[in-house]
Formats: C-alpha cells, sequence, structure tokens
C-alpha cells in the first residue's frame, strides 16, 4: 500500500471519484424524494458540516504523519483493536461497493443487454477492475484523473444545456417537508460525502503529506460543489424526480439534451464515462481493502487478494434478488453504515488517539521536569 | 505449459463473454427492428385500447429523388399499450423500435377519459424519447395518422422531427411533449396540455361555401383568423392535418382547447414563443386591423398573492413590435403615431391575455401556466402548500395583466 505514492491532483480526484460513482446511482432520488424543494438548502447545509468534519479529519491526523487510521488504531488499542478496525473498513467498502455495482448493473442492464443475465455484466466490471488492480495502482489514478474532470465536466454541461427549461422557483417553499426534516433528519445526508472515509488511509500514500489539508478541502468543498449542481439540475428542470423513484436520475436527465436534429441521444456518451469513472471507483476500494488486508494479515503478496476481493465483490453483489433490495440497501442501511463507520468510529479513533498521545507528552514533559527537579536537588 | 493454459482460459473466457452478450446484440440488431414514428391512440370497445403504429418506409435506392414514402399503419386493438406492442411485434415477425417515435397521438375521446396509464406506460420504456411531441386529435387517431401527407417533406421521419419548431416563430401551436407532460402530470404546481391536432376544415368537409367564409377579406375576418383551432383552418393541400391550439388537461383528462389567439397568450406567459403575429385595432382607422409582430422582451414577470383563498395572480409582459401589415397612407415614421399603436396593442393584448387566463382558470380549472410555481414562493413548507391545495384553489384566481409595447417600425417600408 505504501509502495504507491500520489500527488495532490491525483488524490483530489480518488475523493471525487466516490460521489460521482454515487451521484450515477439513486442518490439523488433519495435526496429528492426526501427534502423535496429543501434539496438545495439541505445539501448546502450538509456540504458546510461536511468541510468542517473534514477540516476537523485533517487535523485530528496532523499529529500522525504518514500513518493511515489502520496504524492509528493499533496506537489507541493495540493489535486486536487494529484488526477489528481494519475488518469493520474492508466490510465497509466492499459491501458499500458491492450493490452500489449491482444497482450500477442492473441500470445498465434495463438500458442496453436487457438479454444478458445481470452475473456476466457484473463479472465483466471484476473482471476490468481485477486487471487494473494486477498492474501498478498509478494505471487506475492516471485513469481517474482522465476520466473524472470529464464526468465533472459533464454535469456543468447538463446543467447550462438545460439552462432555458430552469424553473429556478421549484426551490420553494424553502423549507421543504419541514425545518426538522431539513435541518435536524437532514444530517443523514452526511452519507453523501464517502470520500471522507477515503482521507483516513491518505497520509501513508500522499508524496507530499503536507499537502493533507489542500486535499481534504479542496475535494470535500468540490464535492458539494458537484452535489449542488446535480441536485440543482434535478430539482430545477424535472418535477417529477421529488416523487418518482428513477433508477438513474442523472441518466433521465441526459436523455433531454437536444441540440436541435444534429447533436441528440447524448445519454450513450455520458454512461460510457459513467461506467469508466465506476470502474475507477471499484478499482480503488478493491486497493484500499487488499490495502487494509495487507496490514492487518501482514501478508507479503498483495496479487493474490486482488481476485479473492474481487470474487468477494461479485459474491455480494449477486446476493440482491432484486432491483429492490440494492436500492434500499442505497437508501436504509448504507447512510447508517458511512455515518456510523466513517463519522463516529473514525473521528472517535482520532479523538482517543490525539488524546492519548497528548497524555503521552504530557506524561513525558511531568516526568522531564521531575527528572529535571531531582537534578537540581542534587 | 502454465502460459498455455492461462491463454486458453483467457480464450474460453472471451467466448462465454461473445455469447452472453451476444443475445442483447441480436436483439437490437437492426436487421430484427422495425421503427416506428408516430404511435396513434383511439378508445375501443370493452375499454380495450385500438393502437396504431405509423412504421417508417425507406425510400428504395432505385426509386426518384422526388418519390415519397407510402405511408404504414398497422392497428390493433388491445387491453394495453404493452400488449399492442406485443401483438404488433408478433404481427411484423420484428421487435417495434420505438426510439425514433416522435409523435404520440391521442383521441380527443381517450383523452377525455385519462391517458396516464399510456403516459406512465411510456415513459416507463427506455426507448422512448422524453422530446417525442403528444398531440390530441380532434377525430381519430388513427384517421389523422393516415391524412399526414406532408408536401415538403420525401421522409415522413422529417415531417415529424420539425413540424413543432413553428411553435417558436408562428405561436399557434405549443411544442408539447411527453417529457414535460409527464413532469406536469406529476407535479403539483402546474397542469399538462398537448398540442392539439385535426383535419383542416377545407378537407373534412365538401361544402365549398362554408370554406370560402374564410377567403372572405373583410376586416372582422382579420381577427377570425386568430379564433380557429385544429379542424377549423381553410388551408387546402395534399397534407390534410394541422395543428392549431392547445390541448388543456386537468389532471390526466382532457377539459378544453384553446385557440391560435389563447395559443399565443400561453406561450407568451411561458416563455414559449420568439415570435409571432397578431391583428391589433387600428387606433387611426376604425374598424380596421393591423398586423403586428410581436418578440417578447425578456421573460414574463409573474407574482401570486395567496393570504387570501383566492389567488391573486399579476403577470407583466413586454414586447418589441414591428409593423407587418402595409396599405397606402401608412406613416409609421411618427414617434406619436406609433405610441398611439403602443398604446392600442397594450389594450388589446392585455383584454386577450385576460380573457385566456379566466378562460383557463373559471373554464378549464387548469394551471397549464405553472403558476402553482410562483404561488409556493409564499409558502414556507410543503405541507402548507399542500393545505393550500393550488390546483384545486386555481378556479377562484383573479388575474392582473400588464402588457408594455413597443411599437418600433414599419419593416421595409415606413411611410406611403
Amino acid at each position: 500500500m505504501q509502495k504507491t505514492k500520489i500527488g495532490t491532483v491525483e488524490a483530489i480526484m480518488l475523493i471525487l471519484t466516490i460521489i460521482v460513482a454515487h451521484s450515477v446511482l439513486s442518490m439523488p432520488t433519495n435526496i429528492l424524494n426526501t427534502y423535496k424543494s429543501a434539496s438545495i438548502l439541505n445539501v448546502t447545509y450538509v456540504s458546510i458540516i461536511a468541510i468542517i468534519i473534514a477540516y476537523f479529519v485533517y487535523k485530528l491526523l496532523k499529529p500522525f504523519p504518514c500513518m493511515d487510521i489502520i496504524d492509528i488504531s493499533e496506537l489507541v488499542g493495540g493489535k486486536f483493536f487494529k484488526n477489528v478496525v481494519g475488518s469493520i473498513f474492508i466490510i465497509y467498502f466492499i459491501v458499500s461497493s458491492s450493490f452500489m455495482l449491482r444497482s450500477f448493473s442492473e441500470s445498465i442492464q434495463i438500458l442496453y443487454f436487457p438479454m444478458t443475465d445481470i452475473t456476466f455484466i457484473i463479472s465483466l466490471i471484476i473482471i476490468a477492475i481485477c486487471i487494473a488492480n494486477r498492474l501498478d495502482f498509478s494505471s487506475t489514478i492516471k485513469t481517474n484523473v482522465i476520466i473524472l474532470p470529464i464526468a465533472l465536466i459533464g454535469v456543468l454541461f447538463l446543467f447550462f444545456t438545460n439552462i432555458n427549461r430552469f424553473v429556478p422557483e421549484r426551490i420553494f417553499p424553502i423549507l421543504g417537508e419541514s425545518a426538522f426534516n431539513t435541518f435536524v433528519l437532514g444530517i443523514t445526508n452526511l452519507s453523501s460525502f464517502g470520500g471522507i472515509a477515503y482521507i483516513y488511509f491518505l497520509p501513508p500514500l500522499l508524496k507530499e503529506n503536507t499537502k493533507l489539508k489542500k486535499i481534504t478541502l479542496i475535494s470535500i468543498i468540490a464535492t458539494s460543489l458537484y452535489l449542488i449542481f446535480t441536485i440543482a439540475v434535478l430539482l430545477f428542470i424535472f418535477t417529477f424526480f421529488t416523487d418518482v423513484s428513477e433508477i438513474s436520475p442523472l441518466y433521465t436527465a441526459t436523455r433531454y439534451i437536444e441540440f436541435g436534429s444534429f447533436f441528440q441521444r447524448l445519454e450513450s456518451v455520458f454512461l460510457l464515462v459513467w461506467i469508466l469513472v465506476f470502474a475507477c471507483y471499484l478499482s480503488i476500494v478493491c486497493k484500499f481493502s487488499t490495502g487494509i488486508f495487507q496490514k492487518v494479515t501482514g501478508i507479503s503478496n498483495k496479487k493474490a487478494l486482488i481476485d479473492i476481493f474481487g470474487l468477494l465483490i461479485l459474491g455480494i453483489a449477486l446476493i440482491p434478488k432484486n432491483l429492490a433490495i440494492s436500492q434500499n440497501f442505497e437508501y436504509k442501511v448504507y447512510p447508517y453504515l458511512m455515518i456510523g463507520i466513517v463519522l463516529v468510529l473514525g473521528i472517535g479513533i482520532l479523538i482517543f488517539a490525539n488524546i492519548s498521545k497528548k497524555k503521552q507528552i504530557h506524561n513525558i514533559n511531568t516526568n522531564n521536569n521531575h527528572f529535571r527537579e531531582e537534578l537540581q536537588n542534587e | 505449459m502454465n502460459k498455455l493454459v492461462k491463454n486458453i482460459f483467457i480464450f474460453v473466457v472471451i467466448l462465454v463473454f461473445i455469447s452472453a452478450f451476444s443475445s442483447s446484440y441480436s436483439s437490437l440488431n437492426i436487421d430484427n427492428l422495425t421503427y416506428v414514428l408516430a404511435i396513434g391512440i383511439d378508445s375501443s370497445s370493452d375499454n380495450k385500447l385500438e393502437v396504431s403504429f405509423h412504421f417508417s418506409n425507406p425510400i428504395p435506392a432505385e426509386s426518384s429523388a422526388s418519390e415519397k414514402s407510402t405511408p404504414i399503419i398497422n392497428t390493433v386493438v388491445a387491453s394495453s399499450l404493452s400488449n399492442a406492442i406485443n401483438l404488433v411485434n408478433g404481427y411484423q415477425g420484428r421487435q417495434l423500435n420505438l426510439s425514433h417515435c416522435k409523435v404520440i397521438i391521442f383521441s380527443e375521446e381517450i383523452a377525455s377519459k385519462g391517458i396516464s396509464d399510456e403516459i406512465y406506460t411510456l415513459i416507463n420504456d427506455t426507448q422512448i424519447r422524453p422530446s417525442a411531441n403528444i398531440i390530441v386529435s380532434k377525430c381519430n387517431a388513427k384517421y389523422y395518422m393516415n391524412q399526414i401527407q406532408p408536401e415538403i417533406e420525401n421522409l415522413l421521419s422529417r415531417y415529424y422531427e420539425v413540424f413543432a419548431d413553428s411553435s417558436k416563430y408562428v405561436g399557434h401551436m405549443p411544442n408539447a411533449t411527453i417529457g414535460d407532460f409527464f413532469n406536469s402530470l406529476i407535479c403539483k404546481t402546474c397542469e399538462p396540455y398537448a398540442i392539439l391536432g385535426g383535419i383542416n376544415k377545407a378537407n373534412s368537409k365538401t361544402n365549398s361555401s362554408e370554406a370560402s367564409d374564410f377567403g372572405d377579406n373583410s376586416n372582422n375576418n382579420s381577427q377570425k383568423d386568430y379564433n380557429i383551432k385544429a379542424n377549423d383552418s381553410s388551408v387546402e393541400g395534399e397534407n390534410k392535418v394541422e395543428n392549431i391550439g392547445v390541448a388543456v388537461f386537468k389532471g390526466d383528462k382532457l377539459v378544453g382547447e384553446l385557440n391560435a389567439l389563447e395559443t399565443m397568450a400561453f406561450l407568451s406567459i411561458r416563455n414559449k414563443v420568439d415570435r409571432f403575429l397578431v391583428s391589433v385595432p387600428d387606433p387611426l382607422n376604425e374598424n380596421e386591423y393591423l398586423d403586428i409582430y410581436l418578440t417578447p422582451k425578456g421573460s414574463s414577470s409573474v407574482s401570486v398573492d395567496t393570504s387570501t383563498n383566492s389567488p391573486y395572480v399579476k403577470v407583466k409582459c413586454k414586447f418589441t413590435a414591428q409593423i407587418y401589415s402595409m396599405s397606402e397612407n401608412s406613416k409609421y415614421l411618427s414617434s406619436d403615431i406609433l405610441e398611439t399603436i403602443s398604446n392600442s396593442c397594450n389594450t388589446y393584448l392585455e383584454s386577450m391575455f385576460l380573457d385566456y387566463l379566466y378562460k383557463s382558470s373559471k373554464d378549464f380549472k387548469s394551471d397549464i401556466n405553472g403558476f402553482g410555481n410562483f404561488a409556493a414562493k409564499n409558502f414556507i413548507t410543503t405541507s402548507g402548500f399542500e393545505q393550500y391545495n393550488w390546483l384545486e384553489t386555481y378556479k377562484d384566481s383573479f388575474f392582473d395583466v400588464n402588457i408594455e409595447t413597443s411599437v418600433k417600425s414599419g419593416m421595409l417600408i415606413s411611410e406611403t
């Protein structure tokens, strides 16, 4: 895991990949269905909280340069605690990405391969990520740096090409269902910022550890802007997303782009970009999961793990009997998993680590003072 | 040996994937598809649907350029739209592909009963484009399709592609699409609408005296020209269909129709027209009318007061205008005269807009203008807005229209 070092832009793109991959699925619909006309207000409010949390995470990671959360958890609770935390993060990464893969593959099957079994569609993506992971991690990262800007520009393109259809009044009633729903229950929408989880594992991977602050803040601010643009496109143009669940609302939005009779059916281009982004996302998940596993178990050959983790993702992705189960996971389970593991457990470990480090420093200082006093007395 | 096994494994995997994906490829292969250009939906007995499919018929390569494709229409009676598609799939021996379907036509009869099931089914279809136009035909949908014989276009698909573009510069019909219809159907702040289609009077009636009424050049008929709907115009030609006016829906049911003049008011309020021609009373010559090209200046401004149970809607529109009709002794270089014509325009348009708005409110009880979006501004929460029940309260609305027209000049000639 420590072998491949990544630069600042690559790290920012890596974190942004998570939101782009999630936004292609039903995440925007979940936000619009829950917060209705207050969706943009909620996303803005949650974004501010996410930026504060990300800064807090950076502050907590700062005293432990070149250490990820697995190393820090070993400092806090020893090897056993390190294994527990590592396992929890592996389960979180693998399970969430598997269900996302299932939803994404279901969408592709409905749209383009109605006669093909879902197993083959998922397998094809799994083979792609296994091959990518067998190569150096930098191949995934570099592909990501090329593809992700296209996906980001795509959302801006979607926003500006549909601007003549915008009805900005759809932001009203301003508080949506209620202030309680938007601001208190709306906190669960922090789960949209799944990229925070990857910040915990970045320090040992960075070429320049001093850039962690820049990476953390820029990536979370960019995630916020991306999310606001995505929700704005869907809310201002389409009324039906607040009441109807679509398999992929962004895909539906792209079907409305037309420039006369010449430029039509651009959704295929968007889908191609999203497939590549999704492959990069799974590749990153696979890389981090195998890295954590290697750290926990101490296995020296990581390549053997890639196929096992690929098969694990494939197996879990095939568990849901239908799209409803995988979408229910996205809507009902994933937000609580993300908040519980990434925000509560992750930040909790960092706080404990910081407290124990301060105590250690305090103890060392106290001992030093005692030693000095004894020396002076002598 | 190890490398050989690996290569064989890769080869087998590639073969498996090729066979797995080939079934999807075969089903979407162009040789196995029939492209539908338009769907017509009529009601039949026993609550069944009579669905007509208009297919593309490419002109054979050896035919001359002027030769036109003859329409191919298949009609089937089925309990649902999806069953109808399936039955025609079997009949044609090919799979119907709706990805090039440009128009969906509903007969007036079925539209009055409600078309939400058909709209939801079509939107659920991955092939139907949201940009497909939706027409409510005053006659049978199948008959309407049969009468489409574009004179200018050789390809029927081209006609379907461009016919709705005239909404931007004529203003006699909206460019209503199924995507917008579905959006409005679900919306709690507006109601759906569609293009009103029919067969023109000159073709549908043999009574020449009735048709000749429209050829009269008297000034009153200058106004009559705009009070037409589909089925009313006197245009004669090979293409017998015409699309004039708006089919107004309340929920999924057709509740009324707008004529050409009302359609212009509707499109102006919704900012969906670039330029249109109207006849306004000539302030300088009593009983005479001036034909004026109006161009909206910016977006219309709407405010809704919901402090009482009777919403008070204020609409403000600005236009720049150019005088199109010209006669002897026309003097359009005088500021005073242009000012007088502007005032006449304002008075005429205000009355025209008010007539339209009260018709939509009192007669149709349907907010196709989307005023509900502006009414929602007055509420903090969705529950408050839902309690106000905008779509039902709209019928009690009062309107105030303010028009500011600035007549600039004539066109090439300013004085005669």
